[in-house]
């Protein structure tokens, strides 16, 4: 692991004992201090108290989301385009952030024909893919073992970092709702960043289907395509163990 | 091997379906100079289709071509062009495109080519397999005999629910030059139907993961995307509202932009209402709505919402769910399409045709769609409805139909205008069953000549706005006037131009509209009102000229002809102007070369130019004037006797179109006599081989002399 990137967890505290709560703390999350974050940090304490090296797995929530609104999608797929010809440089909409082309044709169950089948094929409704900016434990940055999902220090994304990611797919797997992309070119993952809290995608809507709001929980919503978490590589599993202690059982490094 | 640098996506595929050999060239190296769409398909059967093939000969080739602009977020992008020896082309099948929008072209590019030829034959029936560079040809005899929906379904099963079908119905399985080729759902290439049935191809199917490089800044595309959506009206670029309101200077009842806030998308749900400001760049998709403007206001609670091509913010595609078709004709609920396909069904019937907010007629809409659609059978710009009208109302059928087979059809039906008919109808058609299913089959002329009937019947009765070569007008002189006509002369189908009509129908007024062509034409004296018509002047030709290249261009980058060129906006800040460069500039942009307006008509007019060398190849003669560029006889008549060029009358007067002909050519620069380009003409423009061959053949005007 990264040693820049791993801060002990004596250094959280005392960083956090003088701030008062308040600064921001820098750690590869760039926890900032909201209400959301004290809640996350007294874990934090516990977690890296317990698990040296382990990696992080509390990021603190996001600033905001993408609001979709499906009956309102006209299935042009400008906001593919927008993520990846604004952000990129190139129009590649298996690139994009948001998910549009999957659903077009059928809906996300596919071509089932029958009743239910939606998408242009169907009763014309186009459920568009967005990144839920997960809550702890964020599914993708779990699932990484490299620690390469962090949280964007501005708008609290969960975004790749390029530079450390190895391009494994772990995160493509771990996602529940097939939110990440994979930058065939660079080799690496790629994921909603948020654009820096002027999200392209909502500009380029011309149904204004998609709305940038507050964080809120979606990752409940609606029925994911696959399990949460349905990978956590050994480090992370550790660190989780941390904080998630078996009933009637005591971590062992609990002083 | 060149580098891509941006917007072109680098080849060109060719399948060979005799063979089976599959190969790619370099999009660059072979056709740079052409840029993409017809320009690539004109080349294509000049260097590889001999004089004298026929459509549905194996030598004949199907070229799908995009253009460096599609797949990008350039509003209006998504078309292909598809390029053959026309079927419906009479009394002789010559070069025509059939043009489609939909998802097709954008996932050709994404999956890395910019065209597809397909040539020779299979031996059975076969689909086309794309998914980026794995390309195969698949069995597809358990696809034959479906129609396009059941065949989209199966493909699509087989190679994902994110490819995109081509697919041909039984129209064109049976041959019919009036067969079509569908994409996502209700987007079609109207005579293109049958010539792949001819080569056994019931579908070509594609999937694409790969990128279209901008090649320029990234900043400055997005602002220049964001600069024209700011100039974007509403289909066929209408740019004022068709009602009142305190938030736009003009309005005009005839636009296209019907969206009024307070009206509502009825059918969805729950319903979408439509609010706030008309201008604002996030409610675009609400402007249009096709089915309101054709079938009138009624058809807003039957909208479930928009729908169109790839980055197409407009959506003409108006998708409608009207319940009661089910229970009455037993077809689905569901239905899209636009203009001309959305109210194929309607058309058929005289108590029908036109009329709005009639729910007899929508139904007929309903059904028509829903079996055109699947059966893909095509209406040549609604000449297949108008021929069967006069053919009934004229007594021919009766005349000529045996009887047993007259008696067959269901004529009451059509009487009373039951759109029931059209189930017996329609499939007649595609099936091509009967001698009245087999001759609407094959397009207007397979009318004049299995049955004898002298073309002047129908160039002679306005009301078949039939112009010329089996084909009727598309925007002639009741918008336009001596452009119009000047433009109906020239291609081998109804003229697919939209750029002067999207500009005289923009809605403006007339002093608006005059400023403006001042600017870009040279004189406020360029266009007139419709029906109000003075006579012919250079600037005149000078804007059928510019409409022609621009539509053109259009199909060569793979933005939709049906919404530029961008020439007003409705920004009143701007005077209304819109922006003439801006082809050049996306381009630019995209390909990271830099190439000005002019230049980029330069390449419009050898596209144009290339199209008028292949017809007068194909035609083995050179007096495009007498032969070709046909005005038929009721455009100088008036039902009323007005006369021509009086206030009130889209009468045109012959010798003042004679002299709108001469201006016209010699915009072109071509022979006046012949409407010819010259040898020398074509070397001008980059053509020198095609002037060569032609000289040789004695087919320009000074070696015909
Ligand atoms: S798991 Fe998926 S939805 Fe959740 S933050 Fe990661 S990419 Fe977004
Ligand atoms: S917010 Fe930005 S990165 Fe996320 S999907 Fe939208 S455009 Fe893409
Ligand atoms: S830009 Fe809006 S309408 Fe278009 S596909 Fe995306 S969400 Fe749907």
């Amino acid at each position: 692991m990264n040693k820049d990137r791993s801060i002990s967890s004596e250094w959280i505290e005392r960083a956090a004992k003088a701030s008062g709560w308040e600064a921001a703390l820098t750690r590869r999350g760039f926890l900032k201090l909201s209400g959301c974050a004290l809640a996350g940090l007294a874990f934090l304490n516990l977690g890296e108290a317990y698990g040296e090296n382990a990696p992080l797995v509390i990021l603190d929530s996001a600033q905001g989301v993408i609001l979709a609104d499906p009956t309102r999608c006209v299935a042009c797929g400008r906001c593919e385009l927008a993520c990846t010809e604004y952000n990129d440089g190139r129009a590649q909409p298996s690139l994009a952030r948001i998910k549009i082309a999957r659903a077009v044709n059928f809906g996300l169950a596919g071509p089932t024909g029958g009743e239910a089948m939606h998408g242009d094929w169907g009763d014309g409704l186009v459920v568009q893919g967005v990144c839920r900016q997960c809550p702890h434990p964020v599914p993708c940055a779990t699932a990484c073992p490299q620690n390469a999902i962090i949280a964007d220090p501005q708008t609290g994304a969960r975004v790749v970092d390029a530079a450390q990611c190895l391009g494994c797919r772990l995160c493509q797997q771990a996602c529940p709702w097939g939110m990440i992309a994979f930058d065939e070119q660079a080799g690496v993952a790629a994921k909603c960043t948020l654009c820096h809290g002027r999200p392209k995608c909502v500009e380029a809507c011309p149904a204004a289907a998609l709305r940038y709001v507050p964080w809120r929980d979606l990752s409940r919503d609606g029925s994911p395509t696959r399990p949460t978490l349905s990978v956590v590589p050994p480090e992370t599993a550790k660190a989780c163990l941390d904080c998630h202690v078996t009933a009637g059982t005591k971590s062992a490094k609990e002083p | 091997m060149a580098v891509s640098s941006g917007g072109f996506v680098g080849k060109v595929l060719r399948v060979d379906l005799s063979t089976g050999k599959i190969t790619t060239e370099n999009t660059r190296e072979r056709y740079a100079a052409l840029l993409g769409g017809a320009g690539i398909g004109y080349r294509v059967l000049w260097d590889e289709v001999p004089a004298g093939t026929g459509p549905f000969d194996a030598a004949n080739k199907l070229v799908f071509a995009t253009g460096p602009l599609v797949g990008t977020s350039v509003p209006c992008n998504g078309r292909a062009t598809i390029t053959t020896l026309f079927p419906t082309c009479w009394p002789k099948p010559l070069v025509g495109s059939g043009h489609m929008g939909g998802h097709f072209a954008a996932k050709l590019k994404y999956a890395g080519y910019d065209a597809l030829i397909v040539e020779g034959k299979a031996d059975k029936p076969v689909w086309l397999m794309i998914r980026n560079a794995r390309v195969e040809i698949r069995d597809a005899r358990h696809l034959w005999g479906s129609g396009i929906r059941r065949t989209t379904l199966a493909i699509s099963q087989e190679l994902g629910p994110d490819c995109v079908v081509a697919a041909i119905g039984q129209a064109g399985e049976n041959l019919a030059p009036m067969g079509m080729v569908i994409n996502s759902v209700s987007h079609s290439a109207g005579g293109v139907g049958g010539v792949m049935g001819g080569k056994n191809l019931k579908a070509v199917a594609v999937q694409g993961s790969g990128a279209v490089r901008i090649a320029g800044d990234k900043a400055a595309w997005e602002a220049l995307v964001k600069f024209h959506l700011s100039i974007l009206g509403a289909n066929n670029q209408h740019v004022v509202p068709s009602f009142p309101t305190p938030q736009a200077e003009y309005y005009n009842p005839a636009s296209r932009w019907v969206g009024q806030p307070g009206k509502r998308w009825g059918a969805a749900k729950p319903p979408v209402e439509l609010a706030g400001n008309i201008h604002d760049p996030n409610s675009i998709a609400f402007r249009t709505n096709s089915a309101v403007y054709f079938l009138g206001d009624e058809a807003w609670k039957y909208t479930v919402r928009g729908n169109g091509c790839t980055a197409c913010p407009i959506r003409c595609h108006t998708m409608l769910k009207m319940p009661s078709v089910t229970a009455k004709y037993g077809i689905p609920d569901m239905g899209q399409n636009t203009c001309v396909a959305l109210m194929f069904g309607r058309s058929f019937f005289k108590q029908l045709a036109g009329k709005k907010n009639n729910e007899a007629a929508m139904e007929a809409c309903m059904v028509g769609m829903h079996l055109a659609d699947d059966l893909g059978l095509w209406s040549n710009y609604g000449q297949l409805q108008r021929d069967l009208r006069k053919l009934y109302e004229g007594g021919y059928l009766k005349a000529k139909l045996g009887s047993k087979e007259y008696a067959s059809i269901p004529w009451d039906k059509y009487d009373s205008a039951d759109p029931a008919f059209l189930l017996d109808l329609i499939p007649r058609i595609a099936n091509r069953q009967g001698e009245l299913g087999d001759v609407l089959s094959r397009g207007t002329g397979a009318i004049f000549d299995h049955w004898s009937i002298p073309e002047s019947a129908w160039a002679k009765d306005h009301t078949t706005t039939y112009w010329k070569m089996g084909h009727p007008k598309h925007h002639a002189n009741e918008d336009d006037g001596q452009c119009g006509v000047i433009i109906n002369t020239q291609y081998n189908r109804d003229a697919q131009c939209h750029s002067h009509t999207n500009f005289v129908r923009n809605g403006l007024p007339l002093e608006v509209q005059k400023k403006l062509a001042a600017a870009i034409w040279g004189s406020p004296d360029a266009l007139d009102a419709p029906g109000d018509y003075t006579p012919a002047n250079v600037h005149k030709a000078q804007r059928a000229k510019w409409s022609l290249l621009r539509k053109e261009l259009h199909d060569a980058l793979g933005v939709c002809n049906w919404m530029g060129p961008w020439a007003a906006s409705p920004l009143r800040e701007r005077g209304y102007a819109g922006d003439d460069s801006l082809e050049s500039k996306f381009l630019s942009l995209a390909t990271g070369q830099t190439m000005d307006r002019e230049e980029l008509d330069r390449v419009a007019e050898r596209i144009f130019t290339l199209h008028r060398a292949l017809t007068i190849r194909d035609m083995g003669r050179v007096d495009m004037r007498a032969a070709h560029d046909i005005v038929p006889p009721w455009v100088f008549e008036d039902p009323s006797g007005k006369a021509a060029l009086t206030k009130g009358t889209i009468r045109m007067d012959p010798a003042d179109i004679a002299k709108a002909m001469d201006y016209f050519y010699e915009a072109m620069g071509w022979d006046k006599a012949t409407g010819a380009p010259s040898q020398a003409r074509y070397a001008e423009l980059g053509l020198a081989d095609v002037g060569e061959t032609l000289a040789a053949a004695k087919l320009t005007p000074e070696a015909a002399k």
